[in-house]
């Protein structure tokens, strides 16, 4: 079964660079552009770890954590925050929270794996062989 | 603790940053060239993020011709350039912009100047030019990578 993660960002090209990390292991990408998309994702879907940017418009990760974690059903998903800025009061802020982890952009798809790899199982897609 | 903020400072922060970004997101190697003034800009594509506080603001642009910008979105997201099209290659550039200015936003802040920045934004073209206002000092810093040149454009006005 694969496992589901959910990545919230409103640059696509940071989901991209999520969905690319992700590509050899038998994962479901699931996307969203903003913290009331990624909170509807995650009701419906019930993704198994949640890659979640900290500035975004229409509702920010850090409202979309806060939301996470008072919902009883959604709280134990366990949360990595992605952020730009590494200033002392930001990561401050940011383990206040109760995030399991964090990474700050610009990260490689190696870190991101092995943090993932802490909170999911991450199992290699099988290599499909000609017929 | 402000005062101790000076263009020389943030331009060697952003020098050692642009070829942290290069390399950790692009595994591509950035060389920081000696100050040569303003450089020749070709038909480009330029991310710029703003960035603002009470004792600190300005902006950070960065410049990329529209062929090496193609091979930075592709390498960034594990494409071929004709993979992309304008509007792939636009959010690429518009990320970069946005980390090389988070990550001076994080080394302002820890400095003790207290910033907020902007959404990123994309001029395209090669007949434009970027003027600061009055008071508003500007440093170009250009890097190689691999025969390639990336120009990063610095306005800031401190106090």
């Amino acid at each position: 079964m694969a496992t589901k993660i959910l990545s919230v960002d409103d640059s696509r090209t940071i989901r991209l660079i999520v969905g690319k990390a992700f590509r050899p292991y038998d994962v479901v990408l699931l996307e969203a552009a903003n913290g009331e998309e990624g909170l509807a994702t995650a009701t419906r879907e019930r993704p198994e770890l949640i890659i979640l940017d900290v500035t975004m418009p229409v509702m920010d990760g850090v409202t979309m954590l806060t939301k996470l974690k008072e919902d009883p059903d959604l709280k134990g998903i366990p949360v990595i925050m992605l952020t730009a800025e590494s200033g002392r009061e930001n990561v401050l802020q940011i383990a206040r929270l109760g995030v399991r982890d964090y990474l700050v952009k610009p990260f490689k798809e190696d870190q991101l794996i092995e943090k993932a790899g802490r909170c999911v199982t991450l199992q290699k897609r099988p290599v499909a062989t000609p017929a | 603790m402000t005062q101790t903020i000076q263009l020389p400072s943030i331009c060697e922060f952003m020098n050692r940053h642009l070829v942290d970004v290069f390399e950790t997101m692009l595994t591509m190697k950035a060389t920081p060239l000696t100050d040569g003034g303003a450089p020749q800009l070709e038909e480009r594509v330029t991310g710029s993020v703003a960035f603002a506080g009470d004792h600190i603001n300005g902006a950070v642009y960065l410049h990329l011709s529209t062929r090496f910008a193609g091979e930075v979105a592709a390498a960034m997201l594990g494409l071929t350039p004709a993979d992309l099209g304008e509007a792939e290659v636009n959010d690429v550039v518009g990320e970069a912009t946005n980390m090389l200015t988070g990550g001076l936003k994080s080394w302002l802040c820890d400095s003790g100047a207290e910033c907020a920045v902007s959404t990123p934004a994309i001029i395209r073209g090669s007949a434009f030019v970027i003027e600061p206002v009055p008071d508003v000092e500007r440093q170009w810093l250009v890097f190689d990578c691999n025969q390639n040149r990336i120009v990063v454009e610095i306005h800031v006005k401190i106090g």
